[in-house]
């Protein structure tokens, strides 16, 4: 009972400190966007519109108002759930969040999809690397885990376009769906998983077939972080006490590998998972623009195009929210997992 | 364990002067541009009046006239991609040499004093650095408008957190070495402990955060360009072209695209081969001086 207590308060002082951290964010972004040189009204109008208008539209959005008075009534609305309503061309009169509704989707999509290739591959290559130090294998595991790191997403993604999609023609160049086929109807946003509970095979093959490039794209630039990850701590494991104590007691090196070290060396790739979110996200925009992939991260740059600043603002908030509750997730899972870490 | 060591440092040294030798070449190929470049960057300078490929306009395959063939406009691909160097290069030293001279005095501050300000200050820090990086800059980027100046200090606001970490935690350790304490005694004033006994040996670990944060930055800049946030037509830029060459791609032009990619990826190896390498160098020496 004590353990699952002392669980519970560690679970419940991260949520207060994430607190400060998202207020600090939301802050940093209010920041950006009113005291940063650059009117959204202006920018949005340029010359053209009439002073009055302008005037009016200022007033319409609380612009005119002193910056405190303007931060009290941001954090408030964000925590009451209005985002305010589009400026935009493309979106224009419709809710932000009802917007954002329609292309979180995708990105989760996609961000599943590539963190499951950044870590299949990416702990394969570290667990090669690790057991078979200062080998040729290793040597180019370790290349592989530096250079495919800086490689540009968007780079690649376009090579690979090139190669699976233009010259092969294996797959599809771009967009989440066929354009011969309309996708299945919305339960949870997601095509894979809304084919399947309609019962439709052949639509969950297109969207997996669409969704091949994109998360390879993604998933290959992010596995390098997890391949020096990994391959450090199976290093750190493989010369640890208990390890050698295993070996001592005549256990089959292979039992050794994949009980004890294995195991261990695998703990601190869920701290990598977290770390590797923001980067993520930052290559979702990249790849999303690559793959014409209709996301929150091609929402983000088409709002900032078009200076559409309440659509700006609510994208911003949304990553900001996922961030801090991804972090807390990551550090209540490895204090499920690691019970050293909660003291 | 003493071959063991000498051999890392070898390999590191080997790795660091890869690095260096690809940043200089870098550096006089942005330099020498306007010498070594065949064409002008900007202007259509090829030969075909009737374009082989009608499809992506003016573009041509690789030639012997054009090493990396030209783009849509007829421009030379190769030359473009000379004079992109200079346009990286800029942006990338703006954004980490701001970055540099704000977060270092900061975190020399923060990790001094302590306390509750050192506290507050790492918070905000720490905030910022969770954030996508890429999405902040994106967002100073729109508001400051483009050029390679604004960009320089969009990416800015992703570094500071950086060096202001690794400042800071330095500072917290060499706060406490003897010849500190002995300075402190002697009577010598907060500003001058900081300036003159700790900076200097603060500044030890920065080589390493400057390659690692300017190989990112080199990235993030591309990034921008490639979303359009960036640098303007006709400016020479590897993003910016990357992002031009995209629409053209499915007929089949891989060489307005792939060139500049390549040069990108070779900067960003270089950098990060002299930072891993620099690490592998000046940590063992740290610890020696710490023992």
């Amino acid at each position: 009972m004590p353990r699952r207590g002392s669980l519970l308060a560690y679970g419940l002082t991260r949520l207060i400190l994430a607190f400060p951290m998202l207020l600090i964010l939301l802050t940093v972004v209010f920041t950006v966007l009113r005291i940063i040189p650059g009117d959204p009204i202006y920018a949005l109008y340029g010359g053209r519109a009439p002073l009055s208008v302008i005037m009016a539209l200022r007033h319409q959005l609380g612009l005119d108002k002193p910056y405190w008075q303007q931060y009290v009534t941001y954090i408030v609305q964000i925590f009451t759930g209005n985002f305010g309503v589009s400026l935009g061309a493309h979106y224009g009169g419709q809710s932000v969040i009802a917007v954002i509704d329609q292309k979180l989707p995708a990105t989760i999509e996609l961000s599943i999809g590539s963190m499951i290739v950044a870590s299949t591959i990416g702990i394969s290559v570290g667990l090669i690397s690790g057991i078979n130090r200062d080998k040729v294998v290793d040597v180019v595991g370790r290349l592989y885990g530096t250079t495919i790191f800086v490689i540009p997403v968007f780079w690649l993604g376009l090579m690979l376009q090139l190669l699976f999609a233009v010259d092969l023609r294996w797959l599809p160049v771009n967009s989440r769906f066929d354009i011969s086929s309309s996708p299945p109807a919305t339960i949870t946003g997601l095509y894979t998983i809304d084919s399947l509970l309609a019962g439709r095979l052949d639509l969950f093959i297109i969207a997996i077939r669409h969704l091949a490039l994109p998360c390879l794209t993604l998933g290959l630039v992010l596995s390098g972080f997890f391949a020096k990850t990994v391959r450090a701590n199976l290093l750190r494991t493989i010369n640890a006490d208990y390890v050698e104590a295993a070996r001592a007691r005549g256990i089959k090196e292979r039992t050794i590998m994949s009980r004890y070290a294995f195991k261990n060396a695998l703990i601190p790739v869920i701290t990598v998972l977290g770390l590797e979110f923001a980067i993520l996200f930052a290559g979702a925009v990249l790849t999303e623009t690559t793959f014409n992939w209709d996301g929150m991260g091609r929402l983000l740059i088409d709002s900032i195009e078009v200076q559409d600043y309440p659509l700006i603002q609510g994208t911003i908030i949304v990553f900001s929210f996922i961030i801090v509750l991804i972090s807390i997730l990551v550090d209540i899972l490895s204090g499920v997992i690691d019970p050293r870490v909660r003291y | 364990m003493l071959p063991m060591l000498e051999k890392r440092r070898t390999l590191a040294g080997v790795m660091s002067w890869i690095g260096l030798g690809i940043l200089v070449a870098f550096i006089l190929i942005a330099v020498l541009a306007p010498i070594i470049a065949p064409y002008p960057a900007v202007g259509p300078n090829s030969q075909f009046l009737t374009p082989p490929n009608p499809l992506c306009g003016a573009c041509a395959p690789p030639s012997f006239s054009h090493w990396m063939g030209t783009d849509n406009l007829g421009q030379d691909v190769f030359s473009r991609v000379l004079w992109g160097a200079q346009t990286s290069l800029e942006v990338m030293a703006i954004g980490v040499i701001l970055a540099l001279a704000v977060g270092f005095p900061v975190g020399l501050y923060s990790g001094y004093v302590g306390g509750s300000i050192d506290k507050a200050i790492l918070l905000v820090m720490d905030s910022v650095y969770a954030f996508p990086g890429l999405l902040l800059a994106a967002l100073v980027a729109a508001m400051l408008g483009k050029g390679p100046f604004n960009i320089g200090i969009a990416i800015t606001v992703i570094y500071i957190p950086l060096y202001y970490r690794v400042t800071r935690n330095q500072t917290l350790s060499v706060r406490e070495e003897t010849y500190v304490e002995a300075a402190r005694s002697l009577g010598a004033k907060p500003w001058t402990i900081m300036w003159v006994y700790i900076a200097y040996n603060v500044l030890i670990t920065i080589p390493v955060i400057f390659a690692l944060s300017a190989a990112d930055a080199i990235l993030t800049a591309a990034g921008l360009s490639y979303l359009g946030l960036g640098i303007q037509l006709p400016t020479p830029d590897w993003g910016l072209d990357l992002s031009v060459a995209q629409q053209f791609l499915t007929d089949g032009a891989w060489w307005t695209s792939f060139f500049p990619g390549l040069m990108i990826i070779i900067l960003t190896v270089g950098l990060s081969f002299l930072g891993e390498g620099l690490n592998d160098l000046i940590n063992p020496l740290l610890k020696k001086g710490r023992a």
